[in-house]
C-alpha cells in the first residue's frame, strides 16, 4: 500500500505540472522545434512530403544530406490524409519548412496566401522554360510564382501483351480509340473465366481524374473552362467517354471488384497477369519491372473517341510555406532536386519522370520505351486549373466520382451528368 | 448451480441426462461462438506469417506453405521503423494511462464521497465530453496544443488523451468507490486518519479494480487513436502506430500490401490483448462494479 | 496538488467546522479534473460555438456571419442525409448488439467449468481499437483476397464474389456485423454485472412458487436489470451516433454518398472544404440533439416504476 499511495502523489505532481504547462501561455514545456535545429555549420529544414512516392524522396534526401551543410528532415505523412494535414498545420501557423504537394493544390495555398512567392528566383534558373508546364501553369497565381515541379506523372494506358498475344491482337499495335478499346477488351475478356479486358478504381475520385478525363481531352472535350470557373459537364463528351465505360461494365468487360478498389488494389489487379488494359502513371513502370519482372506490358496513349491522344500531367510540386524558417535554404534544395544531375541520376535512372522537358530523353529512357510514352505523355498532358480542385475531384464523396459511379454502375449517364454539372457549379461559385 | 439463472441447469431434477445434454449443448455453443469471435485476429495474425505472395493470393490460400517474418521484414520499411512507433505508441499511452488514473480516482473519490456545491452541475459537465464528436474539438484543441507549444510532443498529444478518457474514467470511478461501503471509512476516521490518508491507505485498495478498468481503457483508446496523432505530430518520428498502419493502408500508388498490413494489424492489436489477459481479472470486476452502480 | 493535499491531511483546528472543511476537501479532489476539462475540453468547446458564427476558413482569414450558417444547413441536403443515415444505422445496430449481448450474458452466467474462458473470449474484440478492426474487416470483406469470399466459394453457396461494400444494404449489412463483433463483448458484460447483482434469493421464491424458466427471465430479470440496460443503452445510442471509423474507412461513404454519417460530414466540411465554421455550427447542431437523445431515453428507461 505504503508504495501505491507514493506512486500516487508522484503521480498527481506529474499531473499537476502536466496541468500547469497547460493553463498559462508561456510554458516552457519541451518543444520540440519543428525543424529549428541548428546542425555544424548548417541548418535543419522540416519537409513534408506524403507516402506515393516516399521510396525515390528518401532517397534524394539522403543524398543531399550527405552532400551538403544544410540538413533536411523528412516527414511522410498518409496521401489520404495529407491535405488534412497540411491544412491543419498550416491554419494553425505550424507549417514545415519546405513542402511537396499534388500540383493542382498549389492554386489553392496560393489562393490563401500560404505559399512564399519564389517568381525571381525561379525565373532565375536557366532552365525554368523547360521545366514541366503543368506544374509552372499550376504554381503560377495572380502572375506570380509560388512553386516549381518536384515530381512528374503523366497517365496513359497500360496493356498486358501476353494476353494480347493470347487474344489474336497485335501487341505491338494498341488500340487508338475507344471503338479499338472495347474490342480488345471484349476479345481478352474471352480468355477466360477469371481473365477481364479492363480495369478502373471504381471507388477511387482522384485515380479517375487521371485516367479518365484525357479520354474527354483525347476527344476535345472538357470539364472545366480555361480559366477555370464554369463546370462544361454537359459538353458531349464528357456523356460519351461516361458511356463507353457504362457499355464496357455491362458488357463484363471489367472485373466487377473494381467497383469497390478506392485506389489501393489496381495496381495489384493489373501484376496478377489477368487484366488486359489499365490507365494508369509512371510509378507503375518501376513497380511491375522490379516486382513482377514476368508481366509483359506496353505503354500507349490514352485515347479520344475517333483518336487523338492526351495525358493528365500529375505529380507534385514542391513550395515553401509562408511560414517557413528558412524559405532561402529550402530554395537552395529545390534548385539542386531540379538540376541536370539530379533529374538524370536519381529520377530517370530510377525510373522516374524528370521535371524537365529537355531531359525527357536520356540515356536511361532510350533503354525503356515504356517510360519515352509516359514522359511524352506528360509533356502533352494538361490539368485542370481551379482553386477548389480536392472538392471536385479529389473528395472521394465529391461530385466527380459520383457522377462517374452513377453513370457507369447504375447506368444513369444522362441523370450523373446533370447532376454533377450543378454540383460543381455550386461548389465553384463558392457556395 | 440449481438455483443461478442460467442457460443449462434448466430445472429438471433428478433427470440426470437432459442435464448432461444441455451441459454438451452449452459447451458446443459456447465453443462455436468463441471460435467465431477469434477467427478474424487469428486469421490476420497467421496470415501475416505467410510468404508474402500467399499473403496476398487471390483467391486466399488456407494454411501457409511454410513460416516466414518477411511481412514483418516489410512492414519494419515504412518509415522510421516499426520499433520507433511501438515506443511512441506505448509512450503516449502510459502517460494518458497515468494522468487519466491520477485525476479519475481523485475526482471519483470527490464526487461519491463529499457533498460541495454545484456538484451535480460539475459531474454533469466532465462527462459531456462522452457526447461530442470530438472531431469537431480538434481544430481549437490543436490551436490550444500550438499556444502552449505542446504540438509535436508526445506529452501533448496525451493530454489530448486524458480530456476524452475522463468522462469515463470519472464515472467507473465515482461508481467503484460508491460501492465501498461507508462503515470501512467510518472506522477508519475513527482511528484518527485524515480525508487523504483515508483515500491513499485505506480506499486506493479497495477501489483497485476500478482503477484497472480505468487505466486498460485509457492505455486502448490511446494506443488505438488516429485523427488527433495525425493532426498533432509533425514529425515522423513522432508518429504513432495507426498513423503507420494508414500509411501500409494506403499503398504504394494501387499496389496495396496485404501482408504487411496484416503484420501491422497483428503489431497493433497483440499488445493489446495481452495487456488486457493479463489484467481481465481486474477488468472485468471493475467494470461490473462500476456499471451495476450506474 | 502540493497545495490542496497539505490542506487536506491538516486535521481540524479551529474556524471552520467539520462538514465546512470536508466540503473544501470534496471540492479539491475535483478541483483538478475540473480544471482540466474546462481548459481542453469546455474551451475549446466555446471556441467551437464561437467558429459557428462565422466564414472561417482553415486558410485565410475568418469573417463573421451571425446565423448565417445554421441557416445554410437547412438548405445542406447532404447534411440532413446524413442525420437520416445516422439514425438508420443506429436503430438497425442497436438491437442486434442488444439482443445477442444479452444472449451471450445468459450464456456466461453460470459457474460451469471454463466459463471465464469464453467470457474473455467474447469480449476480446472490444480491446481492438475500432480503426484496426475496421481495416481488418475490409480485407475480411475484399472480393480478391478476402477470406469470406473464399470460403463462400469453395463452400459453393455463392458462384461469384460478394463485393459488400458498394452496395449501400450490402455495406450496412457489413459493417453491422463487423461493429457486433467488435462491440458486443462490452454490453455482454454490462448486462452480466447487472445479472449478477441480483440476489439469488429472488429467484429461489419464485422456482417455489412454481415460475418457469422464462417466467423468472421475463418477471425478476428484465425488470431488475432497467438500469443497466438505461446505461448499456445510453451508452450504445450515443456511440452509434458519432460512427466515424468505420464508414471512414470501410466505405469512404460510399457508394455515391450514400454512407456519409453526421460525424463524417463534420468532418468533411471542417477537413476537407476547410469550412471549419459551418463544421462547427454541424458539431454544435448534433450536440444539441445528442443531449436530447440522453434525456430522452434516461427518462423513458427511469420513470416507468421499478419493480
Amino acid at each position: 500500500m505504503q508504495r501505491l499511495s507514493k506512486l500516487l502523489v508522484v503521480l498527481s505532481l506529474i499531473a499537476a505540472l502536466a496541468l500547469a504547462a497547460c493553463t498559462p501561455p508561456a510554458a516552457p514545456a519541451g518543444e520540440q522545434a519543428t525543424g529549428g535545429g541548428q546542425a555544424a555549420g548548417g541548418v535543419t529544414m522540416s519537409f513534408w512530403t506524403r507516402d506515393s512516392n516516399q521510396a525515390q524522396v528518401r532517397a534524394l534526401v539522403d543524398a543531399w544530406n550527405e552532400s551538403h551543410p544544410n540538413k533536411i528532415e523528412i516527414t511522410v505523412i498518409p496521401a489520404s490524409e495529407y491535405m488534412t494535414k497540411v491544412g491543419a498545420s498550416v491554419g494553425a501557423g505550424a507549417p514545415p519548412d519546405l513542402m511537396a504537394v499534388d500540383l493542382i493544390y498549389v492554386p489553392q495555398f496560393a489562393a490563401a496566401s500560404q505559399l512564399t512567392d519564389i517568381t525571381d528566383l525561379a525565373k532565375g534558373l536557366p532552365y525554368f522554360e523547360q521545366l514541366s508546364p503543368s506544374h509552372v501553369r499550376l504554381a503560377t497565381y495572380d502572375g506570380k510564382i509560388f512553386g516549381l515541379p518536384f515530381n512528374a506523372e503523366g497517365s496513359y494506358l497500360m496493356y498486358n501483351k501476353g494476353l494480347f498475344e493470347q487474344a489474336g491482337l497485335d501487341p505491338e499495335n494498341p488500340p487508338k480509340t475507344w471503338g479499338e478499346i472495347a474490342d480488345a477488351a471484349a476479345k481478352i475478356r474471352a480468355l477466360g473465366d477469371d481473365i477481364y479486358g479492363f480495369y478502373f478504381s471504381g471507388s477511387c475520385a482522384g485515380c479517375n481524374a487521371f485516367t479518365f478525363m484525357p479520354l474527354i481531352w483525347a476527344s476535345g472535350g472538357d470539364v472545366l473552362s480555361d480559366d477555370g470557373s464554369t463546370a462544361t459537364l454537359t459538353d458531349p463528351n464528357v456523356a460519351a467517354a461516361l458511356e463507353f465505360y457504362r457499355q464496357m461494365w455491362a458488357d463484363d468487360l471489367i472485373p466487377p471488384g473494381a467497383q469497390a478498389d478506392t485506389g489501393t488494389d489496381f495496381a495489384n489487379a493489373f501484376t496478377t497477369g489477368k487484366i488486359g488494359m489499365v490507365g494508369t502513371g509512371a510509378f507503375a513502370i518501376n513497380n511491375i519491372k522490379t516486382n513482377f519482372p514476368e508481366i509483359e506490358f506496353g505503354a500507349t496513349f490514352l485515347p479520344g473517341a475517333e483518336g487523338g491522344a492526351s495525358s493528365f500531367a500529375g505529380g507534385d510540386s514542391i513550395a515553401i510555406p509562408a511560414g517557413s524558417k528558412y524559405p532561402n535554404e529550402a530554395f537552395e534544395f529545390i534548385q539542386w532536386a531540379t538540376s541536370d544531375e539530379v533529374q538524370l541520376e536519381y529520377y530517370a535512372k530510377l525510373n522516374n519522370l524528370p521535371v524537365r522537358t529537355d531531359l525527357a530523353e536520356n540515356e536511361y529512357f532510350a533503354a525503356d520505351p515504356r517510360l519515352t510514352v509516359a514522359a511524352e505523355a506528360m509533356a502533352m498532358g494538361k490539368t485542370p486549373y481551379t482553386v477548389v480542385y480536392n472538392q471536385l475531384f479529389n473528395d472521394p464523396n465529391g461530385p466527380w466520382l459520383k457522377m462517374i459511379q452513377t453513370a457507369v454502375f447504375d447506368g444513369r449517364v444522362e441523370e450523373a451528368v446533370n447532376t454533377a454539372q450543378e454540383e460543381f457549379t455550386k461548389i465553384l461559385s463558392g457556395q | 448451480m440449481e438455483t443461478t439463472l442460467e442457460g443449462v441447469t434448466i430445472h429438471s431434477p433428478g433427470s440426470r441426462i437432459r442435464r448432461r445434454a444441455g451441459l454438451i449443448a452449452w459447451y458446443a455453443i459456447a465453443i462455436i461462438l468463441a471460435a467465431l469471435f477469434l477467427f478474424p485476429i487469428f486469421w490476420s495474425t497467421l496470415t501475416s506469417v505467410k510468404p508474402p505472395a500467399e499473403a496476398s493470393a487471390a483467391p486466399p490460400t488456407y494454411l501457409p506453405s511454410s513460416i516466414t517474418f518477411d511481412n514483418y521484414i516489410k512492414l519494419n520499411k515504412y518509415g522510421a521503423g516499426i520499433a520507433r512507433y511501438i515506443f511512441n505508441s506505448a509512450s503516449v499511452a502510459l502517460i494518458t494511462v497515468f494522468g487519466t488514473i491520477v485525476l479519475s480516482t481523485l475526482a471519483g473519490y470527490g464526487f461519491s464521497r463529499f457533498h460541495f456545491p454545484a456538484k451535480n452541475v460539475l459531474f454533469i459537465m466532465v462527462l459531456a465530453a462522452l457526447m461530442i464528436p470530438f472531431q469537431s474539438i480538434l481544430t481549437p484543441l490543436f490551436l490550444l496544443m500550438s499556444m502552449v507549444k505542446l504540438q509535436n510532443t508526445l506529452i501533448g498529444l496525451a493530454l489530448v488523451y486524458i480530456t476524452f478518457q475522463l468522462p469515463f474514467g470519472v464515472f467507473m470511478m465515482r461508481n467503484t468507490f460508491d460501492t465501498v461501503p461507508r462503515e470501512i471509512e467510518e472506522a477508519a476516521l475513527l482511528d484518527g486518519a485524515s480525508t487523504w490518508q483515508m483515500l491513499t491507505r485505506v480506499m486506493l485498495v479497495l477501489v483497485r479494480p476500478g482503477i484497472i478498468t480505468v487505466a486498460v481503457y485509457a492505455f486502448l483508446n490511446a494506443w488505438n487513436e488516429f485523427l488527433a496523432a495525425l493532426i498533432i505530430m509533425t514529425q515522423e518520428a513522432n508518429f504513432t502506430l495507426p498513423i503507420m498502419l494508414t500509411s501500409v493502408r494506403s499503398g504504394y500508388y494501387g499496389a496495396i500490401d496485404w501482408g504487411a498490413l496484416q503484420a501491422g494489424i497483428t503489431v497493433t492489436i497483440l499488445p493489446c490483448i495481452i495487456l488486457f489477459l493479463l489484467l481481465q481479472r481486474y477488468y472485468m470486476q471493475g467494470l461490473m462494479g462500476g456499471a451495476v452502480k450506474g | 496538488m502540493a497545495t490542496a493535499s497539505s490542506v487536506i491531511v491538516k486535521p481540524a483546528r479551529r474556524g471552520a467546522t467539520l462538514s465546512q472543511q470536508r466540503m473544501i476537501a470534496g471540492f479539491l479532489f475535483v478541483l483538478p479534473a475540473v480544471l482540466f476539462t474546462l481548459a481542453m475540453f469546455i474551451f475549446p468547446l466555446i471556441m467551437t460555438g464561437w467558429m459557428s458564427l462565422h466564414n472561417w476558413p482553415l486558410l485565410g482569414q475568418a469573417t463573421f456571419l451571425g446565423l448565417q450558417n445554421y441557416v445554410d444547413m437547412m438548405n445542406d441536403r447532404q447534411f440532413w442525409a446524413s442525420l437520416w443515415f445516422t439514425t438508420q444505422y443506429t436503430l438497425l445496430v442497436t438491437p442486434p448488439i442488444f439482443i445477442l449481448a444479452f444472449v451471450l450474458a445468459l450464456l456466461v452466467n453460470t459457474a460451469l467449468r471454463g466459463v471465464g474462458v469464453f467470457r474473455t473470449i467474447y469480449f476480446i474484440p472490444v480491446v481492438i481499437g475500432l480503426g484496426t478492426s475496421s481495416l481488418l474487416w475490409v480485407w475480411l470483406l475484399n472480393d480478391r483476397v478476402g477470406i469470406i469470399n473464399g470460403i463462400l466459394l469453395d463452400l459453393n453457396l455463392i458462384q461469384r464474389p460478394i463485393i459488400w461494400l458498394v452496395d449501400k444494404n450490402l455495406a450496412m449489412f457489413a459493417i453491422i456485423v463487423s461493429i457486433v463483433w467488435k462491440t458486443v463483448g462490452f454490453s455482454m458484460i454490462l448486462l452480466l454485472a447487472g445479472m449478477q447483482a441480483i440476489p439469488d434469493e429472488l429467484y429461489q421464491a419464485a422456482e417455489v412458487d412454481g415460475a418457469s424458466y422464462w417466467q423468472r427471465l421475463t418477471h425478476i430479470m428484465m425488470p431488475l436489470l432497467r438500469s443497466t440496460f438505461a446505461l448499456a443503452l445510453v451508452l450504445s445510442v450515443i456511440g452509434s451516433y458519432l460512427a466515424f471509423d468505420q464508414f471512414y474507412i470501410m466505405t469512404r461513404g460510399g457508394p455515391q454518398n450514400q454512407t456519409i454519417t453526421a460525424v463524417y460530414w463534420i468532418f468533411n466540411n471542417s477537413f476537407t472544404y476547410y469550412k471549419l465554421g459551418y463544421g462547427a455550427a454541424l458539431s454544435i447542431v448534433l450536440l444539441v440533439i445528442l443531449g436530447v437523445l440522453s434525456i430522452i431515453q434516461l427518462r423513458v428507461l427511469r420513470d416507468e416504476t421499478t419493480y
